[in-house]
């Protein structure tokens, strides 16, 4: 009975990507991705997030662990605050970052004077990608710190580690399954990242953007198969994150 | 030889201790739970920082508060910590843990964990291992890193007896072995006893005592050292050096009968007896207090006649005073006091 219920909400859960494949035909997905440039997007969704994972490791790695380690103070006050950009919808992330780093303000005008600019640029792009999916990994980062137990690294520099050895050797590898999620859960964020990206960044474009601005000028049959490139460039990282996380975690029980 | 001298505030009240422990020797530091042994532990260790203090291992200074001030941290520290949980590495198996710290090469390793009785694990996961197997990566562990001071924190409670005793005996004698300074903290008397070649005990953060094991069971320093050690019962006497005082009895020192020659004979009443182990645990009602027995027999009902034997005396401020045989005047067997309930 249990399984039945599970099912049911499971496939429920999955409608979306079943009316994808199912009302996709090979002649559209051959007829959209073969227009010339079809594939450009992808190539800046691929580029964009790869820019974004990158920042996300170097400044949400060392946030979420001095949030995990409570070495902060008003440690509340810290957590709230990465929330808060969870809560905002992407769409007003947008305009705020417009507020805050668009051509007329102090961030940019100091982009101007080093000929660069945060708004229509890849580096836009980076921005509002960053700010979309920064929450998931910094929350997610902090949990898997958090379920490091402080003992062990309190062990380990009483064998004589210092601690950026301690971190290398034990806080890392104990806490990377649950990175590595965090980093895929971002990685699909930012490769679906739209509400602030078409405000900041409308070119260059997107896979995300591409599916709009199909489905505005040409209509639903095609802009499905940009859907599809979507899903399947954003799904295998966090796939396998999920499968290597799930290994460690066997060969960790011996 | 390690030298402790420390002050750390806790927040009701200042711990306060000063140990000294040779090459090889074991020092159990015993007291109730939140006396503040794991304090003074973690102050050799590096990880808690005292109000005042001085740690000395051998030639090096690790912890002085006064000028010239040191603080070294825990990893140039060289001193191993054992607590309850063996803090075994998940990600490494059971010869990376053990060679974690070490310099140690092949064939040490594989000799420690011979001696250690772990040579078919060496390849298994800690999640694999027993509780006892567990502990015996953790301590084989420290013993290849270096290793100068050896501290132990309860390290051996919540396995079963026998292993319990298993391991502390391994360990007294890897520390014997190894020439290493040892401290073991236990709340459990049989525990300290079984490790240690010396007893601290600590109450509240005071040092109350510090000597040989049978001294500090047999001669408390004070009533409250005494109470920690287990006597349970304290019956006043007369005829001290300083007039009356109390002698404390403790459970296992009792014997039913007149025993004049080996210790004080009591007189009182069974108020509640009950089955202890192999025998009996009865609390009599002596000179208006209650003191608790162990016998190998049930107590009869009624006026019950027992010796403890060479009881420790304490004065009206609670600290020992000479039993009253052995002032000079008085020959052995004489005058070792009678009272009754």
């Amino acid at each position: 009975m249990s399984v039945i219920v599970a099912a049911v909400i499971w496939i429920a859960l999955l409608g979306p990507v079943i009316a994808l494949l199912t009302h996709l035909s090979w002649s559209a997905i051959r007829s959209s991705l073969s227009a010339p440039g079809a594939l450009d997007p992808l190539v800046v969704s691929l580029e964009s997030g790869a820019v974004t994972l990158g920042v996300l490791v170097v400044i949400g790695t060392p946030l979420a662990w001095l949030m995990a380690r409570g070495r902060l103070p008003f440690p509340r006050v810290w957590e709230a605050g990465v929330l808060c950009s969870l809560l905002l919808p992407p769409l007003v992330i947008g305009l705020l970052l417009i507020f805050m780093v668009g051509p007329y303000t102090p961030i940019g005008e100091l982009l101007g004077h080093l000929n660069l600019s945060a708004t229509n640029t890849f580096l836009a792009l980076c921005l509002a990608e960053v700010y979309e999916s920064a929450p998931y990994y910094v929350l997610s980062a902090q949990a898997a710190f958090s379920g490091v137990d402080p003992r062990l690294e309190q062990q380990a520099q009483l064998l004589g580690d210092r601690p950026a050895r301690v971190f290398r050797r034990v806080t890392l590898p104990l806490a990377t399954p649950g990175l590595a999620m965090g980093l895929s859960v971002a990685w699909a964020r930012a490769m679906g990242a739209f509400g602030a990206v078409i405000i900041i960044a409308y070119h260059p474009f997107g896979i995300p953007l591409q599916i709009y601005t199909t489905l505005q000028e040409t209509g639903l049959a095609s802009a499905l198969p940009f859907a599809l490139v979507l899903l399947v460039v954003a799904l295998p990282l966090p796939l396998a994150a999920y499968i290597w996380s799930a290994r460690a975690e066997r060969r960790r029980r011996g | 030889m390690l030298n402790a001298d420390v002050e750390v505030d806790r927040r009701d009240f200042t711990v306060r201790a000063s140990i000294a422990v040779p090459p090889g020797g074991r020092l159990a530091l015993f007291g109730p739970s939140g006396a503040g042994k794991t304090t003074i532990l973690e102050v050799i260790a590096g990880l808690v920082a005292p109000r005042r203090g001085r740690v000395v291992l051998g030639e090096r200074v690790l912890t002085a508060t006064s000028p010239p001030v040191r603080a070294v941290p825990p990893w140039k520290r060289r001193v191993g910590l054992l607590r309850q949980d063996p803090a075994l590495f998940p990600h490494l198996s059971v010869r990376a843990n053990l060679a974690y710290g070490g310099t140690a090469g092949e064939p040490e390793l594989a000799e420690m964990a011979g001696v250690l009785g772990l040579g078919g694990l060496l390849n298994a996961m800690p999640a694999r291992l027993s509780g006892g197997q567990g502990h015996r990566v953790a301590l084989g562990r420290l013993l290849l890193a270096p290793c100068d001071a050896l501290l132990l924190d309860e390290p051996f409670t919540g396995l079963d007896a026998s292993l319990r005793r298993g391991l502390t005996d391994l360990v007294a004698g890897l520390v014997t072995a190894r020439g290493v300074p040892a401290v073991l903290v236990a709340h459990e008397l049989a525990d300290a006893q079984a490790f240690a070649d010396r007893l601290a005990v600590l109450d509240r953060g005071e040092l109350l005592q510090d000597g040989p094991p049978d001294e500090v069971v047999l001669r408390p320093a004070s009533r409250r050292a005494a109470e920690l050690v287990g006597y349970l019962g304290f019956v006043p006497v007369q005829g001290l050096p300083e007039g009356a005082g109390l002698a404390g009895i403790h459970p296992e020192r009792t014997l039913p009968g007149a025993h004049p020659d080996h210790g004080v004979v009591l007189t009182g009443t069974v108020s509640t007896r009950r089955p202890a182990g192999a025998g009996w645990e009865a609390d009599v009602r002596v000179a208006g207090t209650v003191i608790t027995c162990r016998l190998p027999d049930r107590p009869p009902d009624g006026e019950f006649v027992l010796t403890a034997l060479d009881p420790p005396y304490f004065g009206p401020d609670g600290t020992a005073v000479p039993a009253p045989d052995r002032r000079p005047e008085q020959g052995r067997g004489q005058g070792r006091g009678q009272v009754r309930g």
